[in-house]
């Protein structure tokens, strides 16, 4: 296995998960995009070495071919998650001016909740 | 026929619900039926000597999830006091309670009465354990049916507490030992010894010993007598409170070899034993009498069953079928005085058997059985516990023969204090007039303690195989009426003199005006429960806190840890620096643009270097041998950079500002997560499970597919169902951001030119 793979995989994953832990929407759809990178790099790297084009009738030692079957739909749906991430960013934007990501309204408010509350009385 | 008699009690919990709602007597007489064919067809297989044939449920097969039921010797005992003495109650209730309409009160009791069954017949340790939590359920139900009065629900909430806990426990002691033996099958259970079979058995001890009341977790049963009386009658002498016991008597044969099974069991046992008896001395309350009795009694049983001496079993089961009659009816009696009376406390009654002679019958019979005289059942069982302790050697003859002797001679005591405190000196009390459904079942249960005395050989019919069970040995034993004056009856004979002596003595000292005694350690485990509630919600808090980023670095954390196990399996023998130096070039150019995006301040370029690291992987592809996943990487790629300058335009062309310490706390999770999925992917690859197969997938794809490209066929023809759905969530996608479009759109327009 090649250790260039390997640290792509890591770096990729690293940065990836840096992003998405953070307030900005924007990262976060930027760090979502890196993660979907690294599996993709990570399910053909696990197929095993490099070598030719899986076409049939060539020479030499082929690739795998089923990795790379799945990592074509994890490329295509994880591209069309990205756009639809975009796309709510961009309402989240319009309606709040920024794109910052708020904690969770109903957690906070569980967490205010106290034994002898009555949960539907208590406000957000 | 097990299934068809639970299905009976099924549709009678709905038959009963129904008629309970019109009035809660014909509920109960409704609710008496499954019961009273239960108990028949108990009785039928044990008279016939013909158990009947283990029968299952499998759920999932191989990962022994089944409901599996078989109803031996003993469990056809059990079924016989739960539906025998079930059905008694029932009619009982019907004269207990005064006319007016409740559909739960019978449709609960019943559903008690089906899980008890399902409990005494489970096979599998798992059927068991379900079993036994709908008991503790359905007795939280039944103990708060005066829910209106807030020590009814603190009391019915102590007692699901306690219980419930100790359903986690036994929960655990069951993993263990199933592991331990790698059956769950009870019929199965091998001995077992070691370490983990230690961590089982006292596991399984404190289980057993909360749901039986065994001191110190017997702090629910006095306050569960805050039940009406046919609930206590029922579950609190009967039935449930003997599903302890029962399981101590089950899995003891797995336990012989653990020494810790014994100590503990004998220290249970004992405590109990004694403190329950002194518990029962320190009450004016005739049902507290009663429950601490039971404390003391069940404890006399899990004492015996503990020792593991094929004589003390004998004698620990023939107790469970003795106590479950004369205390079921003297808790009867004391419901129907209670009724006729308006008081339970023995110190302001008095004169009764004048009053109630039937009521006085029945508590002479059912309570000199409990004192242990003769001719009574009663008497037999406790002969044979003596016996069984003067057989025994060593320490543990001394230990056993002491603390029986003792425990019995303050039982005679406590009857001889509630026999004569309700019915003895005094001005009779004032009573109302007698109801027929109330005395029936008393009658009966007392007069079977009477029988069992006369009809020895039935009762030794039903009690032999019931502990020949649990130890071959133990079924040679038999009850026998008259042994003679041998050590044992002398014993007895002393213990019932000098107990009945202590009872009149301290019975004169009864004064109504005294104050009650407070059950120990009941405010402790109240005043925890009220701890837990009010920090459950703190932990909640604590966890639940709502930050969106610090949930995803937990699972992020969590993922990793996960991944740690992996690093015991990394072997660096099949790493190669690349498979070719462009390779190396590509992996260094992406690692740079990506540790750039998550950097860089401005959101441009943060959008340029994902795209550049979309360019570095597509040509990672070309470098691979991919071809197509580069093509549609290079696409996808163009489309999301595009996406990402035309959907974030409007923001501010910087990022906010980052919070220092999250910051470093970032950084720390995602280079662990980094550095987890390089363990684990190089851990995989490290141990290949098997080669591609390339020949066969050639010529599928070229003879069957029609096609050379090996991955276009893949998708297109063996996956096309995959890719089809593919398809539909890339339609769906766009249809979600044209939506969102639009509304952007008409929001513009409606604003109007500003």
């Amino acid at each position: 296995m090649s250790v260039a793979l390997l640290l792509t995989v890591g770096g990729l994953t690293a940065t990836g998960m840096y992003l998405v832990t953070s307030r900005s929407l924007s990262r976060i759809i930027l760090g979502f995009s890196l993660l979907g990178h690294a599996a993709v790099v990570a399910l053909v790297t696990a197929g095993g070495p490099a070598g030719e084009a899986p076409i049939a009738g060539r020479d030499g030692a082929l690739t795998n071919p089923v990795p790379q079957a799945l990592a074509l739909t994890a490329i295509v749906i994880s591209f069309g998650l990205t756009l639809f991430l975009l796309a709510l960013a961009g309402r989240q934007q319009q309606l709040s001016g920024d794109d910052l990501v708020e904690d969770d309204l109903e957690d906070q408010r569980i967490a205010r909740v106290r034994p002898d509350d009555d949960p539907a009385e208590v406000e957000t | 026929m097990m299934w068809l008699l639970l299905g009976a009690h099924g549709l009678g919990i709905g038959l009963a619900a129904a008629a309970g709602g019109r009035s809660l007597r014909a509920g109960l007489a409704v609710a008496a039926i499954a019961p009273a064919a239960t108990a028949g067809w108990a009785a039928a297989a044990l008279l016939r000597d013909r158990p009947p044939e283990p029968t299952s449920l499998v759920w999932v097969d191989g990962l022994d999830l089944s409901i599996r039921f078989q109803a031996d010797g003993l469990a056809l005992l059990m079924t016989l006091l739960v539906s025998g003495i079930g059905a008694l109650v029932f009619l009982y209730g019907t004269g207990y309670f005064n006319p007016g309409p409740g559909a739960r009160f019978p449709a609960s009791l019943l559903a008690f009465s089906a899980s008890m069954l399902g409990l005494v017949w489970a096979d599998s340790v798992w059927t068991l354990f379900i079993f036994w939590e709908f008991t503790s359920i359905t007795s939280f139900l039944l103990v708060g049916h005066k829910h209106e009065d807030p020590t009814v629900r603190a009391a019915a909430r102590r007692a699901l507490m306690i219980t419930g806990a100790g359903g986690l426990v036994l929960l655990a002691g069951l993993l263990v030992l199933t592991s331990e033996i790698g059956s769950s099958t009870l019929t199965d259970l091998a001995p077992v010894s070691g370490p983990t079979a230690t961590l089982a058995a006292i596991l399984i001890l404190v289980g057993a010993a909360t749901k039986s009341a065994q001191v110190p977790f017997h702090v629910w049963l006095p306050g569960a007598m805050a039940a009406p009386t046919p609930v206590s009658a029922y579950l609190h002498s009967a039935t449930m409170v003997k599903a302890g016991v029962l399981l101590v008597a089950v899995a003891g044969p797995a336990f012989v070899d653990v020494a810790a099974w014994k100590v503990l069991g004998l220290s249970f046992g004992i405590t109990s034993l004694l403190w329950g008896a002194i518990g029962a001395l320190r009450h004016r309350d005739a049902k507290l009498v009663l429950a601490w009795g039971t404390v003391s009694q069940l404890g006399l049983m899990i004492t015996l069953l503990a020792l593991g001496e094929p004589k003390a079993t004998f004698a620990g089961v023939s107790m469970l079928f003795a106590h479950a009659l004369f205390k079921a009816a003297l808790f009867l009696v004391v419901g129907e005085i209670d009724v006729r009376t308006g008081t339970r406390d023995i110190a302001a009654l008095g004169g009764l058997s004048r009053t109630m002679p039937v009521a006085f019958g029945v508590a002479v019979a059912a309570g000199l059985s409990m004192a242990g005289a003769p001719p009574l059942l009663g008497f037999m069982t406790k002969e044979a516990a003596i016996e069984a302790a003067l057989k025994l050697s060593g320490p543990d003859r001394a230990i056993a023969l002491g603390a029986i002797i003792a425990g019995s001679v303050l039982t005679v005591a406590y009857t001889t204090r509630f026999l004569f405190g309700a019915f003895g000196r005094g001005p009779a009390t004032a009573v109302a007039p007698r109801r027929l459904a109330m005395t029936v079942p008393a009658v009966i249960l007392a007069g079977a303690g009477v029988l069992g005395f006369v009809a020895v050989a039935t009762v030794n019919g039903i009690v032999g195989p019931a502990a020949a069970e649990l130890d071959p040995e133990a079924g040679t034993f038999l009850l026998i009426q008259w042994p003679g004056l041998k050590t044992a009856f002398v014993i007895s004979m002393a213990i019932l003199a000098s107990g009945a002596a202590l009872g009149t003595a301290l019975s004169r000292h009864d004064h109504p005006a005294r104050p009650a005694p407070a059950t120990l350690g009941a405010d402790a485990v109240d005043r925890s429960i009220d701890g837990l509630l009010s920090i459950s919600p703190r932990i909640t808090a604590l966890v639940q806190h709502g930050s969106l980023p610090v949930y995803l670095a937990t699972l992020a954390t969590a993922a990793v840890l996960a991944a740690t196990p992996f690093a015991t399996e990394l072997t660096l023998d099949h790493l190669v620096w690349w498979d070719n130096p462009l390779q190396g070039g590509l992996a260094l150019g992406i690692v740079v643009a990506a540790f750039a995006g998550a950097f860089v301040s401005s959101r441009l370029g943060a959008a340029l270097t994902l795209g550049a690291v979309g360019l570095g992987v597509s040509g990672l592809f070309v470098v691979h041998g991919a071809p197509d996943l580069a093509l549609t990487q290079l696409l996808v790629e163009t489309v999301v950079v595009v996406g990402f300058v035309l959907g974030l335009g409007h923001l501010t062309r910087r990022f906010p500002p980052v919070n220092g310490t999250w910051r470093g706390v970032r950084i720390a999770v995602a280079g662990a997560s980094g550095l987890g999925a390089m363990i684990a992917l190089a851990a995989a690859s490290a141990q290949p499970t098997g080669r591609a197969p390339l020949a066969e997938l050639t010529s599928q794809s070229v003879e069957e597919g029609g096609g050379d490209n090996i991955v276009n066929v893949i998708l297109t023809d063996m996956r096309a169902l995959d890719t089809l759905g593919e398809v539909v969530v890339l339609a769906t996608v766009a249809i979600g951001i044209l939506s969102l479009a639009r509304v952007r759109r008409q929001e513009a327009a409606t604003r109007g030119p500003a």
